[in-house]
């Protein structure tokens, strides 16, 4: 039984992998995996649907390939996912696959099983991996990990189609429509015209739901901001580039103006405020995946066919859309490394992660270029075509960012738990420090980072 | 000792040498034996990682070297930690003392209704103490929020206008202590009620014979003899909102602009979140030697007292 | 005699004068008592009672915001008809049972055990033991939950419910072995040297004479372990990944959030049921309890 499951593997693995299979040592798999059994920890999809579609595509595979295949869903709520990931780094057990969100695969590069193989394959069948994705799955030219599309995001705009329209006057369904082309007024969505939209918007009782605080929604949007306007704190060699750093005032004076015009409350947001603005009724615009436009169509379908998702602003030195991508990472103490691999680049395929999106109702975002154009974009409504533009297409011209890239990554990702950039503009607005002691502040505390 | 209560029993016999002598040494293999589990379970599953974290907090961030006590002289060093040190304390100490002030205040307040109606408002009393505070504290978020909630829906009602709860950082500090008042107060009145069911009634019918006012059989009858309760209850709580982490995780997540955070959620944030483990053990380390010497010096007293009670 | 049971409402209330006006300060401390009751019970119970509401009310309603948030306009069971019926909610309140069971039962043995030993055998180093049994709490979760993922993981008990029921004593013995330490002192030695004189062994002193005399202190020193492990979060949140295994606390925030969505109505149905298991073993043992931490404390 054992030797007829692993002969099929081979046969598979020689299916998709081709001579790259032949290295790996069938010892291993033999000797180790007591008949195929992987256990997979999958983040737990908040559209339910999610999770459903993942097992059945897996059972499926693991049918065929007569690999028992354990999956548990973990969610990412009150940081289990995190916790869970630092729990079985430590205790070297748990897993052989487990999902990796944003920061986690540089953390635990060490322990990650390299996956250039698959990821060489993959880019050679899909194209080109979006640069957040490579910037994080990637240390020192290798592929640490595999870009998952299930839980990977982007927090472009979701802004009420009819309250931009009768308080900014901006028609965003015309400048973003849902084809492939820019509409009128897409090289203006710029973050100063942004500025005139939040302060009408506000003045109308209808304010942008802006996060300023610690929460990643907050570090997400200002990231994309202070990057368009080319403000780097800590440059890709590693030099903090704070001090008498034009850009960075810049983008500091940009968001002490746009604040006027935002609820001073924003500064204690966490990730649900914004989504309960606009599901309440109450704001004309937030930066937020379609979760929630998800729930708004089913809590308050009223708002929800009046939402419409299309890239953030543009600013002086480039227009970059926020994106959290989650990772597959393989442990390097797993037992079952080949049909562990065999999984994921099973998972990785179009046809798997066409029915991904399709079951999570297009909130996924697949990190290869040339899956950004699955139907299930087009077709999400009401209003139809809503989240056409939520992935970042070739059309846009835009590029997905991360907030703190291209500072290296073990520097970033301390500036991105502890929100600086957020924390500069409270000071900003809320303490009415002078800039140059918000500047000081912000280096001294970046330095410590360095160490 | 002479003012020792008559309803307590104190009473020792000398002990007899000959009987227990012989059983002396075999009486401490025992009892060290019915210590074993005890002393097993602290040794493996609070010692052994105590001290194993005691060296992770000497290792550098990738824990490939051997750096002394570099973490705790950089962390001390830092602007952010020198305010995590003294929100912690104003934080515990603060919630401490409010926790121990209302409790006392109910203990006392319920002690004189009587038995019937005691039992109802006891119930009613407890119930932030038994929903689970993981969620309690969900809850309270939720009434937080600035603009959607609960509370300022009533402030708005009666013309306040809305309190940015969590948004300003005396507010924030504010709340998220107002929240561990609310669930640990309980706790107190019980320990307290229990405390004052035992003082003999005998006591305050002496010293109302004396002629003593109320405030005076406070001061003179019923917190000498609460002394030692007070004292267990306040270190324990003491101990645990110092290391308390889900409610400054739930409600601020720190923020805002690090004001309300404590070594715990900090410690989070530095250890799990930014990838730095020993420099996070390092901050959950500084709670212990300042609450260490605290802890001993009330133990002690504790210990003194009761000695001196037995006789 | 009756003047000093009236001494006590006055403490929080005016100061007692004169036994003069007797009645009139009696009935106004009394006043002054249920006045004070009432507004603590009116900040105790503020939050459960928007919980209750909101548990009652359906999803439409709760993202509704333009009504009154403390009323309910349309009451329904949906909530938790939803939590009984599906999902994993009834799993975790079984595995939740099952673990606290066993840690009350297991801490009460050790503690027990070592507070006789403690309280009555003194040997060498029992003091400092004692001391620093209660120490152990300045080792915080937040700092054990590290080095303890490669103990359990070592184990192999890494999300393993049973996990729990070996992490969860070190925190309950500790106070439980202080508030026995302090009941069994309190019990007149006579009696034990009665018992060794008749020839009983120490098991059969602790057995027969210690536990039917520390009842209420064991009950109390129950009741504080059951309220901690049915409480505990971050050991679960950290150590138990797959939903089967999981634990109230935990099913709770994992099931029902999702992602920046949080399901209120189910979420504090779903709390207000968890309350209920602690509720009820107040409502039957308070007496007990409270019986049992006043000679536990105040010797302690």
């Amino acid at each position: 039984m054992t030797l007829k499951g692993m002969t099929r593997r081979d046969a598979l693995r020689a299916g998709v992998a081709g001579a790259a299979a032949s290295a790996l040592p069938l010892v291993n798999v033999h000797g180790q995996t007591s008949g195929g059994r992987l256990a997979v920890g999958f983040w737990d999809h908040w559209v339910p649907a999610g999770n459903e579609a993942m097992r059945a595509i897996v059972d499926d595979w693991s049918k065929k390939n007569r690999v028992e295949v354990q999956i548990d869903f973990i969610t990412s709520v009150g940081n289990k996912l995190l916790l869970t990931t630092a729990a079985e780094a430590q205790a070297r057990q748990g897993h052989d696959i487990l999902a990796f969100s944003t920061w986690l695969v540089q953390d635990h590069q060490r322990m990650l099983e390299p996956v250039d193989d698959v990821m060489g394959r993959l880019v050679q069948k899909y194209g080109k991996v979006n640069p957040v994705s490579e910037y994080l799955g990637k240390v020192g030219g290798k592929w640490m990990a595999v870009p998952a599309s299930s839980g990977s995001q982007n927090k472009g705009s979701a802004a009420r189609i009819d309250l931009m329209k009768q308080h900014a006057g901006i028609d965003v369904q015309a400048m973003y429509p849902a084809e492939t082309r820019l509409g009128p007024g897409a090289d203006q969505w710029t973050w100063e015209t942004f500025l005139t939209a939040a302060q009408k918007c506000n003045a109308a009782g209808m304010p942008f739901a802006l996060p300023a605080g610690t929460f990643s929604d907050a570090t997400d949007w200002i990231g994309a901001m202070f990057r368009s306007y080319g403000a780097e704190l800590v440059n890709a060699k590693g030099d903090i580039t704070i001090r008498s750093n034009d850009k960075v005032k810049q983008a500091l004076d940009y968001a002490a103006r746009l604040f006027q015009h935002i609820p001073g409350e924003m500064f204690a947001a966490d990730d649900a405020t914004n989504n309960r603005a606009l599901i309440a009724n109450r704001s004309a615009l937030i930066f937020n995946p379609p979760s929630a436009y998800a729930v708004a169509k089913r809590d308050a379908p009223q708002v929800a066919e009046q939402v419409w998702h299309f890239p953030s602003p543009m600013g002086p030195a480039g227009h970059y859309t926020p994106h959290l991508p989650f990772f597959w990472g393989i442990w390097n103490f797993s037992r079952a490394k080949p049909a562990a691999k065999a999984l994921l680049e099973h998972l990785s395929q179009r046809e798997q992660v066409e029915k991904l999106v399709a079951a999570t109702d297009g909130y996924d975002i697949p990190a290869f270029d040339t899956l950004t154009d699955l139907d299930t974009w087009s077709t999400v409504g009401p209003p139809r075509g809503t989240v056409f533009n939520y992935p970042v297409k070739p059309h846009h011209k835009a590029e997905p960012s991360i907030a703190f890239a291209p500072a290296p990554p073990e520097v970033a990702v301390q500036m991105y738990t502890q929100g600086i950039q957020a924390k500069m503009i409270a000071r900003m607005v809320q303490n009415k420090e002078p800039v140059d002691r918000v500047l000081a502040w912000a280096e001294r505390e970046v330095e410590g980072f360095n160490r | 000792m002479s003012s020792l209560p008559p309803g307590i029993p104190a009473a020792i016999a000398p002990p007899r040498a000959g009987t227990l002598q012989r059983l002396a040494r075999r009486r401490s293999t025992l009892a060290f034996l019915m210590t074993l589990p005890l002393i097993a379970l602290i040794g493996s599953l609070v010692i052994y990682p105590f001290f194993y974290a005691l060296y992770l907090s000497m290792l550098n961030k990738r824990m490939t070297k051997f750096v002394g006590i570099d973490n705790f002289t950089f962390l001390l060093g830092r602007e952010t930690f020198q305010m995590v040190i003294w929100q912690s304390v104003i934080f515990a100490v603060g919630a401490v003392v409010a926790k121990a002030i209302i409790g006392f205040v109910l203990a006392h307040v319920l002690h004189a209704l009587p038995d019937k109606g005691q039992r109802k408002w006891r119930g009613m009393l407890l119930v932030p103490w038994v929903i689970p505070p993981a969620i309690s504290t969900l809850a309270w978020w939720w009434l937080f929020d600035p603009s959607y909630s609960a509370f300022n829906w009533a402030l708005a009602g009666i013309g306040a206008g809305p309190v940015p709860w969590l948004g300003e950082a005396n507010w924030a500090r504010f709340a998220v202590i107002l929240v561990n008042v609310w669930y640990g107060a309980p706790f107190f009145m019980i320990m307290y009620l229990a405390a004052l069911k035992s003082v003999p009634d005998q006591l305050y019918e002496a010293s109302a014979i004396d002629g003593a006012t109320g405030l005076q059989k406070l001061r003179y009858v019923t917190l000498p003899m609460m002394r030692n309760i007070i004292s267990i209850t306040v270190l324990f709580s003491l101990i645990v909102t110092f290391a308390n982490f889900d409610i400054v995780r739930i409600l601020t997540n720190g923020g805002p602009q690090d004001s309300t955070h404590v070594f715990g959620t900090y410690a989070f944030q530095v250890g799990i979140q930014s990838g730095d483990i020993p420099l996070g053990a390092a901050v959950s380390l500084f709670m212990f030697p300042m609450l260490a010497v605290f802890a001993i010096f009330i133990l002690r007293g504790v210990s003194r007292r009761s000695k001196e009670m037995a006789g | 005699m009756s003047g000093a049971t009236v001494a006590q409402p006055a403490d929080s209330a005016p100061i007692y004068h004169k036994a003069g006006s007797l009645r009139r300060e009696r009935r106004r401390a009394l006043i002054g008592a249920y006045i004070a009751l009432a507004v603590f019970v009116v900040f105790f119970l503020t939050p459960p009672f928007h919980m209750l509401m909101t548990s009652l009310k359906s999803s439409a309603e709760i993202a509704d915001l333009s009504g009154n948030p403390w009323i309910v306009s349309r009451p329904t069971l949906e909530n938790y008809w939803a939590l009984l019926s599906q999902g994993s909610y009834l799993t975790h309140f079984v595995n939740s049972v099952m673990v606290t069971v066993c840690v009350v039962a297991i801490t009460m043995v050790i503690s027990t055990f070592a507070a006789f030993a403690l309280a009555r055998m003194r040997f060498w180093g029992s003091t400092a033991l004692a001391t620093g049994v209660f120490l152990t709490y300045l080792v915080p979760e937040t700092l054990l939950f590290i080095p303890l993922f490669q103990t359990i993981g070592g184990l192999g008990m890494y999300n393993n419910l049973w996990a729990m029921v070996l992490l969860y004593p070190t925190l309950t013995v500790p106070f439980c072995t202080w508030i026995m330490i302090g009941y069994f002192s309190s019990i007149p030695k006579e009696l034990d040297e009665a018992a060794l004189i008749d020839g009983a062994n120490h098991f059969q002193m602790l057995w027969k004479i210690f536990i039917p005399v520390a009842l209420p202190g064991i009950l109390a020193a129950t009741i504080f372990a059951f309220t901690v492990s049915w409480a505990q979060f971050l050991y679960p949140l950290a150590f138990l990944v797959s939903s089967d295994q999981m634990v109230l606390t935990v099913g709770i925030i994992s099931d029902l959030i999702r992602g920046d969505t949080f399901q209120w109505g189910m979420i504090m149905a779903g709390a207000l049921m968890a309350a209920l298991p602690p509720l009820l073993v107040y409502a039957f043992l308070m007496d007990y309890y409270i019986a049992g931490l006043t000679a536990g404390a105040t010797k302690g």
